[in-house]
Formats: C-alpha cells, sequence, structure tokens
C-alpha cells in the first residue's frame, strides 16, 4: 500500500540546513541532524536525516519497498537494517497519525 | 526523532499587529495606549510577499482588534493565496453570522477568541465592555456554523486561575480545538496592573501543578501553555524541541509600522519589515543572539531545570527586572 503524509500536518523543508548537514554527512556522523520541521497543534516536532529523507518520500507514490528502493541508493548501511529502521519509523508516524496509507 | 534544534534560517510564525486599535480596554493589553502609525494596505501586500518568499508559513494577526481592519479579509485572501497558514486572535465582539462566514471565505485556518472568565460579568468587567462575553461565545458558535476551526485564549490571573476548568467546559460547548490558557505578561497595562491580576510564584506554582494534571489526565482537550517556568512542575513535557521562551526562536513580531519586534511583549525593535531583509534579522540579531544564548543569573544558576525553563519567560525577566537573563519572577524555585 502506497503511504501518504497526513495533510494537516503542516512540514517545512529547511532547505539550508539539508545543505549544511549535507556537508557535515561527507565527514562525521550528523545523521541525528534533521532538516524536516513538522508541526501539529502547534508543537513543533524535527525528524532526524533519515526520519526527513522518508517524510519526503512518502508522497502517495511508494509503498514501503518503494522508499527502501531508494534510500538503499543513498545510504551505506545493510539493507535489512535499513528496512527494518524505516518499518519502525513509518509505524511510529502512523501512530502518531502523521502518516497513512492511501 | 531528532532533537537537535539546528536554529531555523527563517521564522516559523509571524505574529502581526496590524494595528493597535481596539474597541475594547483590557486590564492586561500590552498594547493599549500605543500610538503608532499603520502601514499601507498595499505595503502590507508587499510584506506578505515577503513573508511567503522568506517561507515563512504562519501568520497570526492580533493587535488591536484584527476585526477593526477595513481590509482584514481581502489581506487574508491573498496570504491565503501564496500557500500561508493564516489565524488571528479577537474578542469577538464584531464577529456576526457575517463576519463568521467571510472569515470562512476568506481562507483563515483557524480564530481565536478571548475569554477571561466563564462568569460573564467578570469578563466583562476585565474587558471594560458589557456584553463581552456574550458576544465572545456567540462568536465561537458563529464560527463553528460558518465551519472556522476555533481556538480559545484566556490569560491567567487572580480573576480566574482557580477556576480554570470552567474554561475547559466552555471550550468544550462550542467545540474549540485548542485552549490556550497563557500567564500573564507584565507589559503596557498589564504592568500598570500587575499588583491587581498577576499572581505570585507561590499561587503560580498551585495553578501549574493542578493544571498541568488536568492536561495530563484529560486528553479530549487540546491544553496549551505557553510559560517556560512549567519546566519545575512534575509532568512538564521535557521533550519539547525549544526549551524556554519561544520568542525569537520561532516567531517574531511585526508592530502597525512595520517594526519587528522579538515578540509582541518586548519593546526592542530589531528591523522593520518594510525596509529590512527578514531573513538577515532573523539570522544577525543581536538581541534574538542574546534570546537564543541566555546566560543565568542568580537562583537560575543552580537550577537543575535550567536547561528545560531557561530563565523563564524573558518578556517577564526584562520588564520586571530590566534583564532578560535574570530569573522570570514568577519562578517559584
Amino acid at each position: 500500500m502506497k503511504i501518504t503524509r497526513n495533510e494537516d500536518i503542516f512540514f517545512r523543508k529547511e532547505a539550508e540546513t539539508k545543505k549544511e548537514v549535507d556537508e557535515l554527512l561527507q565527514d562525521e556522523e550528523a545523521d541525528d541532524k534533521g532538516y524536516i520541521t513538522l508541526i501539529d497543534s502547534g508543537t513543533m516536532h524535527q525528524l532526524n536525516y533519515l526520519g526527513g529523507r522518508i517524510w519526503e518520500l512518502c508522497d502517495g507514490s511508494r509503498n514501503l519497498f518503494g522508499i527502501v528502493d531508494v534510500l538503499s541508493g543513498e545510504f551505506d548501511v545493510d539493507e535489512e537494517d535499513l528496512k527494518s529502521d524505516i518499518e519502525d519509523f513509518i509505524e511510529e508516524l502512523m501512530q502518531r497519525g502523521w502518516l497513512q496509507y492511501g | 526523532m531528532g532533537k537537535v534544534v539546528a536554529y531555523l534560517k527563517t521564522p516559523l510564525t509571524i505574529n502581526w499587529s496590524l494595528s493597535y486599535s481596539c474597541n475594547f480596554s483590557c486590564s492586561h493589553c500590552y498594547s493599549r495606549g500605543s500610538n503608532i502609525s499603520e502601514v499601507t494596505t498595499d505595503e502590507i501586500m508587499r510584506v506578505v510577499d515577503k513573508i511567503s518568499a522568506a517561507k515563512i508559513p504562519f501568520i497570526n494577526f492580533g493587535g488591536g482588534e484584527p476585526l477593526l481592519i477595513k481590509d482584514l479579509l481581502e489581506i487574508t485572501k491573498y496570504a491565503v493565496s501564496k500557500n500561508l497558514n493564516v489565524s488571528m486572535n479577537s474578542n469577538g465582539f464584531l464577529l456576526d453570522k457575517n463576519m463568521a462566514i467571510g472569515l470562512k471565505d476568506a481562507g483563515f485556518a483557524t480564530v481565536g477568541i478571548s475569554i477571561d472568565s466563564a462568569v460573564p460579568e467578570i469578563h466583562d468587567t476585565f474587558r471594560n465592555m458589557k456584553g463581552s462575553f456574550e458576544k465572545a461565545t456567540a462568536a465561537l458558535q458563529n464560527l463553528r456554523d460558518a465551519g472556522v476551526k476555533t481556538t480559545m485564549s484566556s490569560v491567567i490571573s487572580k480573576i480566574n486561575h482557580k477556576d480554570f476548568q470552567s474554561f475547559v467546559t466552555i471550550a468544550e460547548k462550542y467545540d474549540v480545538s485548542q485552549l490556550f490558557l497563557h500567564n500573564f505578561k507584565c507589559t503596557g497595562k498589564g504592568f500598570d496592573n500587575r499588583e491587581e491580576f498577576d499572581l505570585s510564584p507561590e499561587e503560580w506554582k498551585e495553578f501549574y501543578i493542578e493544571a498541568l494534571a488536568y492536561k495530563n489526565s484529560n486528553k479530549d482537550i487540546d491544553i496549551s501553555f505557553d510559560d517556560p517556568v512549567m519546566a519545575h512542575v512534575d509532568g512538564f513535557d521535557r521533550n519539547a524541541l525549544v526549551k524556554g521562551s519561544t520568542c525569537g526562536k520561532v516567531s517574531l513580531h511585526i508592530r502597525p509600522n512595520g517594526d519587528i519586534t522579538p515578540c509582541g511583549f518586548i519593546d526592542i525593535v530589531i528591523g522593520n519589515i518594510i525596509t529590512d531583509d527578514i531573513k538577515d534579522i532573523w539570522n544577525n540579531s543581536e538581541v534574538l543572539g542574546k534570546m537564543r544564548n541566555k546566560t543565568p543569573q542568580g537562583k537560575c544558576t543552580s537550577c537543575a531545570s535550567y536547561e528545560e525553563c531557561v530563565g523563564g519567560c524573558t518578556a517577564r525577566s526584562l520588564a520586571l527586572t530590566g534583564d532578560i537573563n535574570n530569573p522570570d519572577p514568577h519562578c517559584w524555585v
């Protein structure tokens, strides 16, 4: 099933911050630094780097395997581990109501 | 979930006072008495362009009473056409059925109505306007009928701190989406009348212990607070991304003449939206830099909750002690 973002959850991609984090990632571990800001009922949240990439890809055009497929080309990690991390993340955001199937 | 705040490159919210004109004269008003020029509607539209270009997603109109702005609906329609999420805070007095429909058509995402006591006579006296409670609740009803999402704002003070649950009753009755229980700011008339209306530190402590326990055990209603000193109360959410005051970290305030201040309660002008680049101000303002990097003073230096509270409400520390780094006088620790 395709995964999509809840339209009631506002998000902003911090483009300049992403550029900075991308540069940091060349040399060091910076995957806790995010660039996607979410607002849910007036409360601000920030996704970590992988979470941000997953969020961007949850545009209704991909299912879990499609997302894993894209990200396995971007992250130099074991694909099974990556799939597990992505599944956990999507599950958490589904529970929060930020992501949904459809 | 990442917990690191890399400071945003532009604010998320602009709190915009289009005018300080008001049909009320409330006992706690921060802006009453301010005599300030107003930019034209054409200039307001250009400011909307600037806000949109800076990718700032939220505008909240305050004031003054926004419904006294002649071109409010036109301005809002334009902002919405620029993909901005527009809300406002009103006393509700002018918000009849037709206006509610107009606000819906203009594209307001939410409209907030201020109610400071569930006892009509007390609300009316506090707001110096007879019949204002009745009009405020009618406004909530009119907005609901028109399909506009509402919020409710209540400033906690001597007149209501022992009866805050009655606000919940009103909020539930009118399907209010979020109830804001604001701390009492000591700016403008709030400063002049602080002896009469502001709570003592011990009273704030009692209020927050009770209100936070209520919030955490009643999930049907979304209750929000804006007071960093709550960090001292058990049950406080320590996962908040932004610690301490959010002004200058998430939001900025624009005055009717275009001057920019960190928030409506801090009288320090850090630029002007007409003449200056908002991104430059956001990233390079010395004042904002100091607010984001406060230095603990006095009892804050040894406080275990400082990382969460960051000295409390910056506006209140400044107004009452003259130094943003001093402990918030509301703090009971």
